[in-house]
């Protein structure tokens, strides 16, 4: 039989060899996909563009380093769950398992699937302003009419959404396999760029970047100088006034939290666990690749702020942003720092080049838009509640065609709705409180498994994890909670993050309308072909 | 006929319970259990003067009263491990003398079988509700004996049963793992095995298939795609089919009715092979949660008439 013993001095426990007894994964793996994630580029820097904007007395660098020290706590939670029912499921499986079967549906359908129709244009734009705006600016590229004024204009929006929507679509179709590996290729060159910008706004001084961003900008957009335009612009924005780089006040930085978790609440996005023998060291794996990779985007996001101040400045960084918010800017393009970094060195195809490496921030990130539809997809199938062609997969080319289907058709939909309607743009807002919404269900599944599902708890290696005797992961629940509820009150009650407009809350409400009523519409129609699913869950008693 | 199917509930004494109570619990006329009965884990209690020491997923446990090793015990078996009573110089033994390890493993698993089957016997009201088991390729040989002379359990493996019109055959074997377990078989091998049984089937419209393995590139047979070293790459974000062709190749050219897998854990899931409703209900036996798919049978029109995946 070829038995293992494991254990240092005397064995815990003796192994026989069988299926499935693997060894775990590497940590820095899920660190590299927890840091792409939360990525910095496409989804830091995009959402300050719009953080400066909507509270400008509220301090990045601060709200950055607590968003970062509270999300810990969603990873200590989620690090709970993954190894107490490790599957790959992720929140559907936990919240069907330990809440409830309808509830878990509706939680997943409108967090995993729904609100990514939504993020197919939001992931377009960035792809628009981070990657082909700058270099179709860069080389004074004219085609199409326009140049790059052209992905701003209504078919140039589409257009690039449904670029990322095949993107997407593709990778899901093609699977994960080659895909991951060019996701670690990605990082690393990403890691690269922004090395290659540290050493550049280290090197060079605010005089420097100053001259070469008013060379540039006159090179390219005919613009005198752009530096000193760029600050008067902003200045003549009513109760505006750009503030220092600093640590306080505390309150109107606290208002940036919610902002924050644009980018910063997602480093659970792939967290799984395989495996049968799970251990506290199996726990310690799965937190340390989250929380590795959430604390390499803090530490990033930190480096670039202080670089960002003390080459380029940090109110005109402010500034570069309202002016671009209220459509007063100078300049004809969304103020890219990378742009501006690479302006550093008066070379275009140097320029291009580093526009081309912090891509690789966008395209290693991008095939993750539909993954995890498709599992929720794929999963409620299983369970009955959507139709059994939902998870079919074609014989000959292995394609999920209808939930490809079911997550494409929509999201070319609402990509063409964001594109050609302005008031929509403001509903993607929306995007992160609905995943949000799903994720507190998730906590709040954390924070009753001890009580609603004993055994499974205690078995847990989770429940042995211990802070002066209390269990350390429902308090991290808690915590999370607290976390997600101070958000979704903001959120709600504050105009400044056009959440809580009427037509955006009617939009929301509807998602959630539509998966309760395919949820309900399910039950029925099952029940009606005797089959009840509300036995899906139930579990048979043991003695 | 209504049948729940559930597999891979290696050695979780919860899963067998609940396993035992389904038929009662789904109203179901029969309980198959397709393969993989046996545990992968030995724990060791080592019993000292006065009281017992064991460690659990990290934690050091002692014990001082019967009731206490009781319980740890019961804790133990339910997730699927076996605890082993033995002294300090036993503890030794077994981690330095080859082969004891495996002795031991196999005396536990046996044990338990034993005490497995007693309870069906009671639960199963003498083999008044039917009840089919069959070996995995994790189950070592030495079982299908015992579950041959258990008075209320058939034993499956590579025979034809007839279940009130309906046909099903059976194989535990699977096509080669890097584990290198019990009953594997080259791909031709297995092709061949299904054959020998196969052909025995006197309608396949009226055929249930029971194979362990999951038929390749089917949905129902993706696990973690794993390096050399059994680690899964990619921090376990890719899968990869590893199922048997023999098994998919013998359900495209046969049609049967129904078709029931196991083996890859984390691949429950459902699909259709022409006429063929292929399913694997997944495992999660370390969470003592036991999978399963209830199937209602028409035996009129010789068709699946309805099909549920549960986490019983």
């Amino acid at each position: 039989m070829a038995a293992e013993a494991v254990g240092t001095q005397a064995p815990t426990l003796f192994l026989r060899k069988a299926t499935g007894l693997v060894r775990g994964w590497s940590v820095r793996d899920s660190m590299i996909y927890a840091c792409l994630a939360t990525n910095f580029v496409t989804l830091a820097i995009y959402e300050f563009a719009f953080a400066a904007p909507a509270f400008p007395k509220g301090q990045i660098l601060t709200s950055v380093v607590i968003s970062g020290i509270w999300v810990s706590f969603l990873v200590v939670a989620y690090a709970g769950l993954v190894v107490t029912i490790p599957r790959a499921g992720g929140d559907y499986v936990w919240q069907t398992r330990i809440l409830n079967g309808g509830l878990g549906f509706v939680m997943a359908a409108t967090g995993w699937w729904f609100i990514l129709w939504l993020w197919a244009p939001i992931y377009g734009n960035i792809l628009s302003v981070q990657f082909f705006e700058p270099i179709w600016a860069t080389l004074k590229w004219t085609w199409p009419g326009g140049g790059a004024a052209w992905f701003g204009t209504h078919t140039g929006i589409f257009v690039v959404s449904l670029i990322t929507i095949a993107l997407a679509g593709l990778l899901v179709s093609i699977g994960m396999g080659g895909y991951a590996r060019f996701q670690k290729w990605c990082f690393y060159g990403g890691l690269f760029g922004f090395a290659v910008i540290v050493v550049l706004l280290l090197v060079n001084s605010h005089t420097a970047f100053v001259n070469s961003f008013n060379l540039e900008a006159h090179k390219l957009f005919g613009i005198n100088n752009a530096y000193g335009a760029t600050n008067k612009a902003a200045s003549k924005i009513a109760g505006y006034a750009p503030t220092k780089l600093g640590f306080g006040p505390l309150g109107p930085t606290m208002l940036l939290v919610p902002v924050m978790m644009f980018f910063i609440l997602w480093p659970n996005w792939g967290a799984t666990l395989y495996g049968e023998i799970r251990g506290a060291s199996d726990f310690r794996r799965v937190l340390t690749g989250m929380f590795g990779g959430l604390w390499i985007t803090v530490a990033l996001t930190v480096v670039f702020l202080l670089l960002i101040d003390k080459t380029m400045g940090w109110a005109f960084y402010q500034n570069a942003n309202q002016a671009n918010f209220n459509v007063v800017s100078p300049l004809p393009i969304w103020p890219y720092p990378v742009l501006f970094a690479g302006w550093l060195v008066h070379n275009a195809a140097f320029q291009v080049i580093l526009i081309l490496i912090m891509s690789l921030w966008f395209f290693g990130w991008v095939g993750t838009l539909f993954l995890s539809s498709t599992r929720v997809i794929f999963a409620a199938a299983f369970d009955r509640v959507l139709p059994d062609r939902a998870a079919e997969v074609s014989e000959k080319r292995k394609v999920p065609f209808y939930s490809l289907i079911l997550m494409l058709l929509p999201a070319v939909a609402l990509s063409a709705v964001y594109a050609y309607n302005t008031t929509f743009v403001k509903y993607t807002y929306d995007a992160t409180l609905v995943i949000a919404v799903t994720f507190l269900f998730s906590a709040i599944a954390v924070v009753l498994l001890p009580f609603i599902k004993k055994d499974l708890w205690q078995a847990s290696p989770a429940s042995k994890i211990k802070l002066l005797g209390v269990p350390v992961v429902p308090v991290a629940g808690w915590v999370t909670i607290g976390l997600l509820g101070f958000n979704l009150y903001e959120w709600l009650t504050n105009n400044s993050y056009y959440v809580n407009l009427h037509p955006s809350l009617v939009f929301m409400g509807c998602m959630y309308a539509l998966a309760i009523i395919v949820y309900v519409v399910a039950f029925y129609v099952r029940r009606r072909q005797g089959i009840d699913l509300s036995l899906v869950n139930k579990e048979i008693p043991v003695e | 006929m209504k049948i729940f199917f559930a597999t891979d509930i290696h050695g979780s004494e919860t899963c067998w319970r609940k396993f035992l109570n389904a038929a009662a619990f789904y109203k179901a006329d029969l309980v198959i259990l397709g393969g993989d009965v046996t545990g992968k884990v030995m724990i060791p209690i080592v019993a000292n003067t006065g009281y017992w020491q064991t460690t659990v997923r990290g934690e050091t446990i002692r014990m001082e009263t019967r009731e206490e090793l009781a319980e740890v015990e019961r804790q133990i078996r339910g997730r699927g491990s076996y605890p082993a009573i033995v002294t300090p110089d036993e503890l030794t033994v077994l981690s330095e003398t080859e082969g004891e390890v495996d002795r031991r493993f196999s005396l536990e698993m046996m044990h338990s079988l034993d005490r497995w089957l007693d309870m069906a016997d009671g639960k199963l009201r003498g083999g008044e509700i039917g009840c089919i088991l069959n070996g995995g390729n994790d189950d070592i040989f030495e079982i299908d004996q015992m579950i041959e002379s258990s008075p209320c359990v058939t034993f499956a493996e590579g025979k034809l049963l007839d279940l009130d019109g309906f046909s099903m055959i059976s194989m535990g074997w699977t096509n080669p793992t890097p584990w290198d377990t019990f009953r594997e078989a080259p791909e031709d091998e297995l092709a061949a095995k299904i054959e020998a049984i196969a052909t025995q089937v006197p309608d396949m419209g009226r055929a249930i298939f029971n194979f362990h393995a999951p038929p390749y590139g089917t949905g129902l047979d993706e696990a973690p795609a794993l390096d050399a070293s059994l680690r899964p790459m990619h921090g376990g974000a890719v899968m990869k089919p590893v199922g048997s062709t023999a098994v998919r190749d013998s359900i495209v050219a046969h049609q049967p009715l129904l078709s029931v897998h196991g083996h890859i854990h984390e691949s429950r899931g459902v699909k259709r092979m022409g006429r063929t409703l292929a399913i694997n209900p997944g495992s999660v036996y370390g969470d003592g949660v036991l999978q399963g798919a209830l199937i209602d049978l028409d035996a009129k029109k010789a068709k699946v008439k309805r099909y549920l995946l549960v986490n019983g």
